[in-house]
């Protein structure tokens, strides 16, 4: 399973210290370098290229605007689900998969007590609903005006954290596959460890009678016990399970390597892969049409150039930009943007967005709007929510992130070693920190700097108008006096 | 008569034998894993054997063959095999002694070429594979990697790359020619819009639509004072 070294006695250092699913990600298909300052080391083709064609279909997509972007939308959005059925019939069957389930619905109180979980789920829920990066927006601005956006806001809603506890249904199957898989391993890697040692026939030892042999062996043998005693495991299912893990690590390797346990692994995996592109590219329409909706909007682009241009040139912007992140460094930039660039300012737009409606446009405007929308107004639910609570909420959150960023002390990201052949903790060197200071500022600040630009120039105009009042009342005892 | 007393000194007395295997540091320790091997292959699950004598037999038959391949020397045979140590595990110790003096040893790198150099026909004699048929302290030559002409990665990637490519200029070409076109039929149509626009009676047009409500003409107390 791993490549052979040099002279072929054994399998590559890298490959052996860590699984052989983490060598090929972090080796083959990252060509991960050691830490974030090592710069240089060229692209890798295979990432540039997979860019590029991820980027070429997107403008496939975009092409003709909202109209082939519609059309798409059917296939990207339906196939996952497809896929997750499918997984779920398949996940059902695996052996030990039940094991997973009922880990995953058996509540552990003292995680539940602890406010970092509830946090965690509201982060988790605002992220996934896509608010705040103008793609709803720009979607529903190609609505019809009397479009039932009631309804369809609650369908999202339910939707949404249905389809979170579907797919972690699918997922913890799949995980309880896996774990109970490394607990047996772990079994007979230590029944093996037994016979060779001992010299007993091939089956008298196996998962089932293994602890009560140890017992036995270590009363019976104390010296040639104790001298294979580091090498015997502790093998424990509840251990296996409770290793979680999230993002990258989930969707490349601990999936990866639950694939390859399964029979018929080829096609597991290019039903999961192509499921994971779908997912990706339906996110990537609904941003890419967020940029270029206000662009296509202004008249001063589109009288130059063509909309299928425009949607050219943004589409060849970002894979330009992108290009940046297949160097070896460049998963370690790509973290630093996943983590910094939208969290914190997603929640300072969405809170803003939602005071600026109620407060500042005026909660009653707003449910006239709605009423002249919809045929009837919204009742006292929504405008509790929008009122009270949802600005409370988000308003917590972004404080607490602020707060847990300052009291984090120096940001800090996992590195790929590959002596030890797994991630260890680093700290991020200045220039790294400026360029997480440099993201949180940058978004954080549009809407700032934007209003004071507003200001500014109505400042303007205001001082421009009374100066022009200042003239008129000058003129009018002239006219009066000679009538 | 005296080819019959040759051939009695040759072979060696058995308890010679099994002193020289079980002091000798030329041997080589010998681990066989059959229920591990034929278990996990359900498809060859009717060919499982039982380790026995037989067996024994066709192992040592095995390792001469081996010396015989490396060294050259046809002179190998079955007695120059001598095992010691067998254990249920199936585990044992065996060494090579050299076929013209039975009371010496050959050493153990030589063994250990041998060895390597005829892993592979002797796992397949057994059936077995690196990992189940141990020498322990002779490590295994793993397979040269397979190396493709074109990687079949790259063949994917180019089919998929044609057929966007090819849907893009077809979306381009299609949209290209409907706007030239629209614009022929507009520098047409523009005469015959007027013509049309003053034939149609205007109530029809006016009662077709109803008219947009503009907010901004209604007086309305529940708006804001802003």
């Amino acid at each position: 399973m791993c490549p052979p070294n040099g002279n072929r006695t054994g399998a590559l250092e890298e490959c052996e210290v860590a699984s052989p699913t983490q060598y090929f990600f972090y080796r083959e298909t990252l060509n991960i370098s050691s830490s974030i300052e090592s710069s240089g080391g060229g692209i890798h083709m295979g990432q540039a290229l997979c860019l590029l064609l991820a980027w070429i279909i997107v403008y496939l997509c975009i092409i003709r605007g909202v109209k082939s972007t519609g059309v798409v939308v059917y296939f990207t959005a339906t196939f996952p689900y497809v896929v997750l059925i499918i997984y779920l019939i398949r996940g059902a069957t695996l052996h030990g998969a039940w094991n997973g389930v009922k880990y995953m619905f058996t509540p552990k109180l003292e995680q539940l007590l602890t406010p970092q979980t509830w946090i965690n789920a509201a982060t988790q829920i605002f992220f996934s609903l896509g608010l705040g990066f103008g793609s709803l927006v720009a979607f529903s601005s190609y609505n019809h005006h009397h479009n039932d956006f009631e309804k369809q806001a609650l369908a999202v809603s339910l939707i949404n954290s249905g389809t979170s506890v579907f797919a972690s249904i699918v997922t913890f199957a799949i995980y309880g596959f896996k774990a109970t898989n490394n607990y047996e391993s772990c079994l007979q890697r230590n029944c093996l460890q037994l016979i060779n040692t001992f010299d007993l026939a091939e089956g008298s030892i196996d998962a089932h009678n293994v602890t009560e042999w140890i017992r036995h062996l270590n009363i019976t043998h104390p010296d040639a016990f104790n001298s294979i005693s580091e090498k015997i495991e502790h093998c424990s299912l509840e251990g296996e399970l409770d290793t979680a893990v999230e993002g990258a690590g989930l969707a490349f390797i601990l999936y990866s390597e639950a694939i390859r346990m399964m029979p018929l692994s080829q096609l597991w995996s290019v039903l999961y892969f192509t499921m994971l592109l779908l997912l990706g590219m339906g996110s990537m329409l609904g941003n890419v049409t967020a940029i270029i909706t206000p662009l296509t909007d202004t008249p001063l682009l589109t009288n130059i150039l063509s909309s299928e241009t425009i949607n050219g040139l943004v589409c060849l912007l970002c894979l330009l930009l992108g290009l940046g992140f297949t160097s070896p460094s460049g998963n370690y930039w790509f973290t630093i943007f996943n983590e910094y660039a939208a969290t914190l300012s997603l929640l300072f737009i969405v809170f803003i967005e939602i005071v600026s409606v109620c407060y500042i446009y005026g909660l009653k405007r707003f449910e006239k709007d709605v009423e002249d929308m919809l045929g009837h107004r919204p009742n006292w639910y929504w405008r509790l929510m929008w009122a009270v609570i949802s600005p409370l909420l988000l308003f917590s959150l972004f404080v607490f992130y602020i707060y847990s960023y300052i009291q984090g002390g120096v940001p800090t990201y996992q590195a790929w070693d590959k002596e030890l052949g797994r991630s260890i903790v680093k700290q991020y060197p200045a220039f790294g920190q400026a360029v997480i200071a440099l993201l949180l500022l940058s978004s954080l600040s549009c809407i700032p700097v934007s209003a004071l630009i507003t200001f500014c120039r109505r400042r303007r105009k205001q001082q421009g108008v009374q100066e022009e009042q200042l003239e008129c009342p000058r003129e009018k005892p002239t006219r009066a006096t000679r009538s | 008569m005296l080819a019959s007393l040759l051939l009695v000194a040759l072979m060696l007395p058995p308890v010679l034998a099994q002193e020289l295997c079980k002091e000798s540091k030329d041997g080589f320790k010998v681990r066989l894993s059959i229920k591990q091997a034929l278990d996990q292959e359900a498809v060859v699950r009717f060919s499982q054997y039982e380790w026995n004598e037989s067996e024994m037999f066709l192992f040592r038959s095995a390792l001469a063959f081996a010396m015989r391949r490396k060294t050259g020397n046809d002179t190998f045979r079955i007695e120059n095999i001598l095992v010691c140590n067998s254990t249920k595990r199936v585990s044992f110790v065996f060494v090579v002694t050299k076929p013209e003096d039975p009371t010496q040893l050959i050493p153990r790198d030589q063994v250990k070429a041998a060895l390597r150099q005829s892993k592979h026909r002797i796992n397949s004699a057994f059936l077995l594979s690196d990992q189940t048929l141990e020498f322990l302290g002779v490590p295994p030559t793993l397979a040269a990697p397979v190396s493709y002409g074109t990687p079949p990665w790259l063949i994917v990637f180019g089919v998929v790359m044609g057929i966007v490519s090819v849907a893009i200029l077809a979306l381009l070409m299609s949209t290209v020619s409907r706007r030239r076109q629209a614009k022929e039929n507009s520098a047409g149509l523009a005469e015959e819009e007027e013509i049309v626009k003053e034939s149609r009676t205007s109530l029809a047009t006016l009662e077709a639509t109803n008219g947009t409500y503009n907010q901004t003409f209604s007086i309305d107390d529940r708006l804001t004072k802003l």
